[in-house]
């Protein structure tokens, strides 16, 4: 088993947007005037190459995720980027961080968009479910008040929807749904993997740690993700298990180049963008009332004033690098801060290392995306170099060979009344079978 | 009435608080303040000046017999697990009239208790011996939709309500402190609870033709959080109304101006109950 999997992953931002201190916020109000759709093709296209470039560069995974009505990350669709990156790779496993379940009318839609992404792709899809940040209850007019509820009920659906024989009625608070019955049901079974992306809410890691879904800290300071985790592994132990590294993963953003002082200078703007910048969030959108509860908000606040935490888009270059909100340096730095968070903290995925940060140009990225590959993951592998995917078989069979070697015959097979008897139409051309 | 919940402690504004009293109403612990002789007068507060004995219901309670419950989920009354929206309030108050063995009551509504107040009047017109709309929420204005009152820092937020800012911090939340900020989060919450996907209900423009009873619509000169626009509209729609304005005033009118308000209200109701 490898020590450390990476996933490549792109939050697709559209950088070219007055400052932060001249705008209220870079989610729900900033005009969307200042996206030009021709410089967006260009975004996109090269975003999607510097995922896809992961895949021979020997990444684990690649993902995606959802946000609504933003500059910081302009995929709103977190499936049809899945279903691109699907058509272009081969073997890697694909995430989707997730999809948000509360702001969406029928959960039954994600059930089913996972599961043929996951047909598709053979077997190589992970599931993501989030919440959707507070921004996103004011862009998407969905109720903050009901985000916890309208969460687990869409989870449960949707876990239900993989797993259970339909047609089901589904009788819930949220949703009424008398037939859930998806075609396609998704390949791996019993279903694809769920990750939980989070802020740390204490009552999502606990539901987190009871499922063993790997549970994934985002942009947060180094001592506050290691509280999060010694509260997964007791509620993992309290469940009676005890978790592995692979189900406690980080977004650490990583950038690596040659030296020390080059790795700066090529970062430090591009880093600034996305913390000033694409991070410039007032406190009210960042928490729409009832978005979380009370106790959780209360201490929340209480930690802010007691540990004295600054906003997002008012941490200095210095403040980021020092808390581990990202990591930049030559390879051996990069090893080293990694380490920490293998050796001392116990996480075993972590993702945004390598790939794209901020207003980054697309050389850059690739840059950063190459040198990490060949100076940084090996050394967090096997000595045989491998990504974890290249250790086990696919699922589906990959040629049709294999597929008439192991697949076996539908039990059912396609029939017709022609002429008066039920006939097989896939053999009807034979003229012994009419 | 005795209750077995144990109320979580809430804490207590700067200026104008008085202790509650209780009542019990299906369940749920009310706080309520009741001052006055005279005419019932059942007052709904708005979504926020929570747990205050204000100006104008003092100028009021020199004319009427005032009773200012605390909505579910406000001020020092819990938020129960059951309230969903409108409908479930307009039942809590129907409730909370039989507990008070008020059959008919003259009601008064503020801001998002004048919606409320106008929902109530819609369910049960005959428990009305009036009602007053005090620049009250609830119908749309095309073109103007209401900005989301917790979509800006509170500092901006009383900007916005408040025209003359003479008596502004008479009311302002008091922010340096953790419990009065987390309290206003929990009262946010209920407010989305029942407000956050609704903006306005459409079917009021039908069902106020139902409300009968003399009704007085409460209009600030310039209302730049609910358009004046909304209160003309709900005096058109109530077939016995009339409008008043109060001169100098923003959405914040009960605070700028309370003895006009005060006055008013009262005056309209005495008038009403001849």
């Amino acid at each position: 088993m490898n020590k450390l999997d990476f996933y490549l992953f792109h939050l697709m931002p559209y950088p070219f947007i007055p400052p932060g201190e001249e705008i209220e916020s870079t989610w729900v109000t900033l005009p969307n005037t200042h996206y030009d759709p021709k410089v967006g093709h260009r975004l996109y296209n090269e975003y999607l190459e510097q995922l896809i470039a992961g895949e021979k560069l020997g990444f684990d995974g690649l993902c995606v995720n959802e946000h609504h009505q933003n500059a910081y990350g302009t995929m709103p669709s977190p499936n049809i980027m899945a279903s691109y990156l699907v058509a272009k790779t081969k073997r890697i496993p694909i995430g989707v961080i997730g999809n948000a379940l509360p702001l969406h009318a029928n959960p039954v839609r994600v059930a089913e968009e996972i599961a043929m992404l996951d047909v598709i792709s053979g077997g190589r899809i992970i599931s993501g479910f989030v919440r959707g940040t507070g921004m996103e209850y004011y862009s998407y007019a969905a109720n903050p008040s009901y985000s916890q509820e309208r969460f687990w009920e869409a989870h449960d659906l949707i876990i239900k929807a993989w797993t259970e024989p339909g047609p089901f009625g589904w009788q819930g608070k949220h949703f009424r749904l008398p037939y859930v019955n998806p075609w396609p049901r998704p390949l791996q079974q019993p279903h694809p993997p769920v990750w939980l992306p989070g802020s740390g809410s204490m009552e999502t890691i606990k539901k987190a740690a009871e499922r063993r879904y790997p549970f994934m800290m985002v942009f947060a300071p180094q001592w506050f993700t290691k509280m999060n985790y010694d509260m997964y592994r007791r509620a993992a132990e309290e469940s009676g298990y005890e978790s592995s590294p692979k189900q406690l993963a980080a977004a650490i953003p990583t950038y690596v180049a040659e030296t020390e002082e080059q790795a700066h200078r090529e970062a430090k703007p591009h880093f600034m963008w996305l913390f000033q910048n694409g991070l410039k969030i007032p406190p009210y959108h960042w928490f729409p009332p009832g978005y979380t509860s009370k106790k959780s908000f209360a201490g929340m606040l209480g930690a802010k004033v007691k540990h004295n935490l600054k906003e997002h888009w008012e941490l200095s270059y210095e403040e980021l690098l020092e808390e581990r909100y990202i990591i930049v340096g030559s390879p051996e730095t990069v090893i080293e801060r990694l380490t920490e968070f293998t050796d001392d903290l116990g996480a075993g995925i972590v993702l945004g290392a390598g790939g794209h940060m901020g207003s980054m140009p697309h050389w850059l990225v690739m840059k950063n995306t190459y040198l990490l590959a060949e100076e940084v993951i090996p050394h967090f592998r096997e000595p045989d170099g491998k990504p974890s995917w290249m250790r086990e078989d696919p699922l589906g069979p990959g040629t049709l060979t294999e597929h008439a070697a192991t697949v076996e015959r539908p039990e059912l097979q396609p029939v017709a009344r022609l002429d008066g008897s039920l006939v097989e139409t896939q053999r009807a051309y034979l003229e012994e079978m009419t | 009435m005795a209750s077995t919940q144990t109320a979580a402690v809430v804490p207590r504004p700067q200026n104008f608080y008085t202790e509650p009293e209780w009542l019990d109403v299906g369940g749920l612990r009310v706080a309520y303040r009741r001052k006055g002789t005279g005419e019932p007068t059942l007052y709904l507060h708005g979504a926020g000046m929570t747990r205050m004995w204000l100006p104008h219901l003092e100028a009021l309670s020199e004319r009427v017999d005032v009773i200012a419950p605390e909505h579910p989920g406000y001020g020092e009354t819990e938020m129960p697990d059951w309230l969903d929206g409108f409908e479930d309030l307009v039942i809590h108050y129907d409730e909370l009239l039989d507990v008070l063995g008020l059959e008919q009551v003259h009601l008064v509504g503020y801001s998002l208790g004048g919606w409320l107040a106008a929902e109530f009047a819609s369910y049960y017109p005959q428990r009305l011996k009036s009602l007053t709309l005090m620049v009250p929420a609830g119908l749309r204005i095309e073109g103007k939709p209401v900005p989301n009152p917790v979509a800006m820092m509170p500092d901006a937020f009383f900007d916005l309500i408040f025209n003359d800012k003479s008596n502004m911090h008479q009311v302002m939340p008091d922010l340096e402190s953790l419990d009065e900020v987390v309290h206003q989060y929990g009262e946010g919450a209920t407010l989305a609870r029942i407000a956050w996907t609704s903006q306005y209900n459409l079917k009021l423009e039908r069902r106020l033709a139902r409300v009968t009873c003399p009704s007085l619509v409460v209009r600030a000169e310039d209302d730049r959080l609910i358009p004046n626009e909304t209160h003309e509209r709900f005096a058109e729609l109530l077939p016995n109304s009339r409008i008043e304005t109060i001169p100098g005033t923003g959405h914040a009118l009960a605070v700028e101006q309370p003895d006009k308000v005060g006055a008013a209200i009262g005056g309209f109701i005495q008038e009403a109950s001849r």
